[in-house]
């Protein structure tokens, strides 16, 4: 085993030395230009592609090299136990891409720590471990893909796909990481023995199957994605029609505020509703919306937004260090740091805070200010503990704070004048869940405000009701309904259910396991709308079609007894996605009887 | 179950609507080297894949070594050699790296052994895998194999793509080895040459069913070539007793039969031989015809 372990570590060394240094030059070039620990989510995302891919063309490189059949056998004919055999070659492939990956990233994390004044956190580097297991999960994706029978090979990939749609954070994603990984290197272990096309049996098939299944639904779903893209190539798309349609969702979205105050007025009895309209036309309406879907969180991994602000009149940029709890400045000129900036004086931040404009920084359920004259960082605004900061319109006058609650109006000035906290001049409850808000408009009344809230987000996919609500909030604070009215989404039941009816399971499952590992988040807060009972009546009547055929199929292979049960409940169970597995993992079984010899052929004479 | 080295019943293997293997009853018995012989496509490679456990069978059941050949243990494979014909060594890795992996993994390891083969060649330890020509190659690999001590051993054409000098050493290196004395091998060639001087037992498959086993000379013997000048057309082939090959060469009939005896000279006379010589075949010619008989030949031909 060590020989293998050896002789696989030779096989790849150089190509390894190779990337590592690309790698290493890469990361190197990057850190000179821009700080790589403060980089939003997307730049981190590109990263994590990068390297699942390179992981993945390993495995399937490695493995791929093995796959002939003549190799295979040359490779497993040995008094080995056949996982002793994997391990090898998987511990050869994991040293290899920590040259690789793991330490250049480390190596770039080092220089930064040791040679800039930049922030480098423990959460920077778990990223790096972060970027490693990725690379590791996407090796075992190859490895699985490669020596699975090449019916199955395709589900390994369902991990690495739906990774990314995770919302853990800091050491969970870590944790789910690895769990994605442990699954996968199970996969390989399975797969790993002499006779690799045949599919893995027992536990091993479980392993499988639920992959595949999850697979299978994805399949379907990037069906009607396609449908979609038939649909708005047609031109009858609701969100691409040359003029969105009166009373839509589409039309709200992208109407000006007053407008969208002037139709929502159009039905509401409320006696002032005609002077309002009038006004709309000519008042200034503030428009905004859920601008922090997720708010950070103590030694996440990545970051939402670059977690700094620079002050521009003292040239000092400051950089928020989740170790510190406060931000650590240094000169834009000269690189050297100048200092730590805590909350009033050298406090930690209560959570960490979100650079806004103005100076503002947004925490989970604080806001605090950054005076530049006085260099202090003053709270500003406190939230309940269960209230979670989504969004802050700021004009110099007047502060409007968006909890993933409600909507809370301030008075301003004092911002300027002092350094205490604010006082809530009004709140307005929000009337349906934050993360199907999306868009605010508020306009100033001699007495008050009046609030339209148009939730519309997601309601493609049935997460969101769509419709628009004003509320009108006095000098007093007393808020009183003004008119409601509901937007046409268009794109009927089937469409906005389809992820849902494909397979009320996965769609589910997955949307219980999506929040694992992290916070409530404001963006995360949400209403889905009641099925309606033909999308209901429809997922079950595929799932029991599903059962039928699954039911039937399952006779005519050779699963044993209770593989063939538990196949048609998951047929029941899952419907759709299941059939489709079960198909492509149990194949009809092969008639046995044996035909007679072909007939013997005449001796041809030869002229 | 028995002393039968290799042991299959009624062993079958389908491939789609294609059974590679049918029915196949075969008990090849320890010691000595056996030949399997068959045409592309007779079901060799598969039987071998289904005896070391790579494949699994339609129908039927195989041993190797006394053991189910889906449950082989890792010491049941330190008992079973194989070398096939693409000779596949890592080939990034040293001649001498390889043997020493080799000689920590295999007990039985005999040095003595694996350097007599391996001198039949111009091998250095110090070269790369990579750097060795084919027939190199098919030498270092045979040596490894033959000094593991393996019970059987078996070698999956290992001459073929080899030059008549390679596969002259590989035939010594094999013969000068006494490797029949205490191991069983199981050689699968489609050169009869080699089959000729190496086989004490011969294996004949074709389509997948055992057609013939038994010592190479024996086949020979129930093979044999007649030439009779017999006027116009002869007789109908089909009619021709054993027949497996019929040639007219400048108006004279070869007649290639199988268990044909002095009788068969009465046959051609009573179809009006006017002379007949009959002559003895080699074993080239003697399989070549029995495999070209159910040869598949176009409809129309």
């Amino acid at each position: 085993m060590h020989d293998l372990f050896k002789a696989e570590l030779r096989r790849f060394l150089a190509w390894a030395l190779v990337y590592a240094a690309a790698h290493l030059m890469v990361l190197m070039f990057l850190t000179r230009v821009v700080d790589l620990a403060q980089q939003p989510d997307e730049v981190y995302l590109v990263f994590a592609a990068v390297l699942g891919l390179s992981g993945l063309l390993l495995g399937l490189y490695q493995m791929g090299g093995y796959r002939r059949a003549n190799a295979w056998l040359n490779l497993l004919h040995r008094p080995l136990p056949p996982w002793r055999i994997a391990l090898a070659l998987l511990g050869a492939g994991a040293l290899l891409l920590s040259l690789a990956v793991l330490l250049p990233l480390l190596a770039t994390a080092a220089w930064q720590e040791a040679m800039t004044p930049r922030v480098l956190d423990l959460r920077h580097w778990l990223l790096c471990a972060a970027g490693y297991v990725l690379a590791l999960a996407g090796y075992a994706t190859g490895a699985a893909a490669m020596l699975l029978p090449r019916r199955a090979a395709a589900a390994p990939i369902v991990f690495l796909l739906l990774l990314p749609a995770a919302y853990a954070t800091g050491l969970g994603a870590l944790l789910m990481q690895a769990l994605v990984l442990a699954w996968l290197l199970a996969l390989v272990l399975v797969a790993f023995k002499p006779d690799v096309e045949q599919l893995p049996r027992g536990t091993g098939a479980w392993l499988l199957a639920i992959p595949m299944q999850v697979l299978m639904w994805l399949v379907l779903v990037l069906a009607g994605f396609g449908v979609e893209l038939l649909w708005i190539a047609q031109g009858s798309h609701p969100n691409n029609l040359a003029t969105a349609p009166a009373g839509s969702a589409k039309q709200a979205d992208s109407a000006e505020g007053a407008d969208l105050i002037v139709a929502g007025l159009a039905g509401s009895r409320h006696p002032d509703a005609p002077l309002w309209r009038e006004q709309a036309a000519i008042s200034d309406i503030a428009t905004f919306g859920l601008g922090i879907m997720q708010t950070p969180a103590w030694g996440e991994l990545s970051n939402r937004a670059p977690m700094e602000f620079d002050d521009e009149e003292r040239r000092i940029r400051w950089v928020f260090s989740h170790d510190l709890g406060k931000f650590v400045g240094y000169g834009l000129a000269n690189r050297q740091r100048v200092g730590e900036l805590g909350v009033d004086g050298q406090a930690r931040f209560p959570t960490p805070p979100l650079p806004g404009m103005g100076g503002l920084l947004l925490g989970r359920h604080t806001l605090h200010q950054f005076d530049p004259e006085s260099q202090r960082v003053l709270l500003r605004v406190r939230l309940p503990d269960d209230e979670i900061i989504a969004g802050v319109q700021y004009d110099g006058e007047r502060l409007a704070l968006l909890s993933h609650r409600a909507l809370y109006f301030y008075d301003a000035r004092p911002m300027r004048l002092g350094d205490g906290l604010l006082s809530t001049l009004q709140r307005v409850p929000l009337p349906d869940a934050s993360g199907n808000l999306q868009r605010v408009d508020v306009m100033e009344l001699l007495d008050g405000h009046l609030v339209s809230f148009t939730h519309t987000r997601l309601r493609h996919n049935g997460m969101g009701g769509s419709f628009q609500q004003l509320m009108r909030v006095d000098e007093a604070g007393r808020v009183a309904f003004v008119a409601r009215r509901g937007l046409d989404s268009g794109y009927g039941p089937l469409f906005t259910w389809q992820t849902w009816w494909l397979s009320p399971a996965i769609s589910q499952g997955l949307d219980a396991l999506r929040p694992a590992f992290s916070l409530p988040q404001p963006g995360y807060s949400l209403s889905p709308l009641p099925r309606p009972a033909g999308v209901a009546g429809l997922a079950l009547g595929l799932m029991l079609l599903s059962l039928l055929v699954g039911a039937w199929h399952v006779r005519r292979t050779e699963l044993s007894r209770p593989a063939r049960w538990a196949w048609c409940l998951a047929c029941a169970a899952v419907g759709l996605p299941a059939l489709m597995a079960l198909w492509r993992l149990a194949p009809r079984r092969q008639s046995l009887d044996v035909p007679a010899a072909d007939p013997v052929v005449a001796p041809m004479a030869t002229p | 179950m028995s002393d039968f080295v290799i042991e299959t019943r009624a062993l079958s293997k389908r491939y789609g609507d294609k059974f590679a293997l049918r029915n196949l009853d075969l008990q090849v018995p320890g010691g000595q080297i056996h030949a399997i012989v068959g045409a592309n496509g007779a079901g060799k490679s598969t039987l071998f894949r289904i005896l070391l456990g790579f494949l699994s069978p339609s129908a039927g059941q195989a041993r190797i070594l006394g053991r189910d050949s889906q449950r082989l243990t890792p010491e049941d494979r330190g008992r079973i050699g194989f070398v096939n014909e693409e000779h596949t060594l890592p080939a990034w890795m040293r001649v001498d790296v390889v043997t020493a992996a080799q000689r920590r993994l295999y007990p039985r390891w005999n040095q003595a052994l694996f350097d007599e083969v391996l001198g039949h060649y111009h091998v250095m330890p110090s070269q790369k895998i990579s750097q060795l020509s084919r027939g190199e190659r098919a030498g270092l690999n045979l040596a490894l194999a033959l000094a593991q001590g393996p019970e059987l051993l078996v070698l999956d054409e290992p001459t073929l793509g080899l030059d008549v000098v390679a596969k002259r050493a590989f035939l010594e290196a094999l013969m000068y080895s006494n490797t029949g004395d205490d191991c069983t091998v199981i050689y699968c060639s489609h050169q009869m040459d080699e089959i000729e001087r190496v086989a004490d037992n011969l294996i004949i498959l074709e389509r997948g069913e055992l057609r013939t086993m038994s010592a190479p000379d024996d086949f020979v013997a129930r093979v044999t070539y007649w030439v009779a000048d017999i006027p116009f057309k002869g007789p109908d082939p089909r009619t021709v007793p054993g027949l497996l090959q019929l040639q007219r060469i400048d108006g004279l009939h070869h007649y290639l039969v199988l268990d044909q005896g002095p009788g068969f000279a009465d046959f051609l006379r009573a179809a009006g031989a006017r002379s007949i010589n009959a002559m003895p075949v080699g074993l080239d010619r003697a399989v070549n015809g029995f495999l070209a008989k159910n040869h598949a030949a176009p409809a129309a031909a």
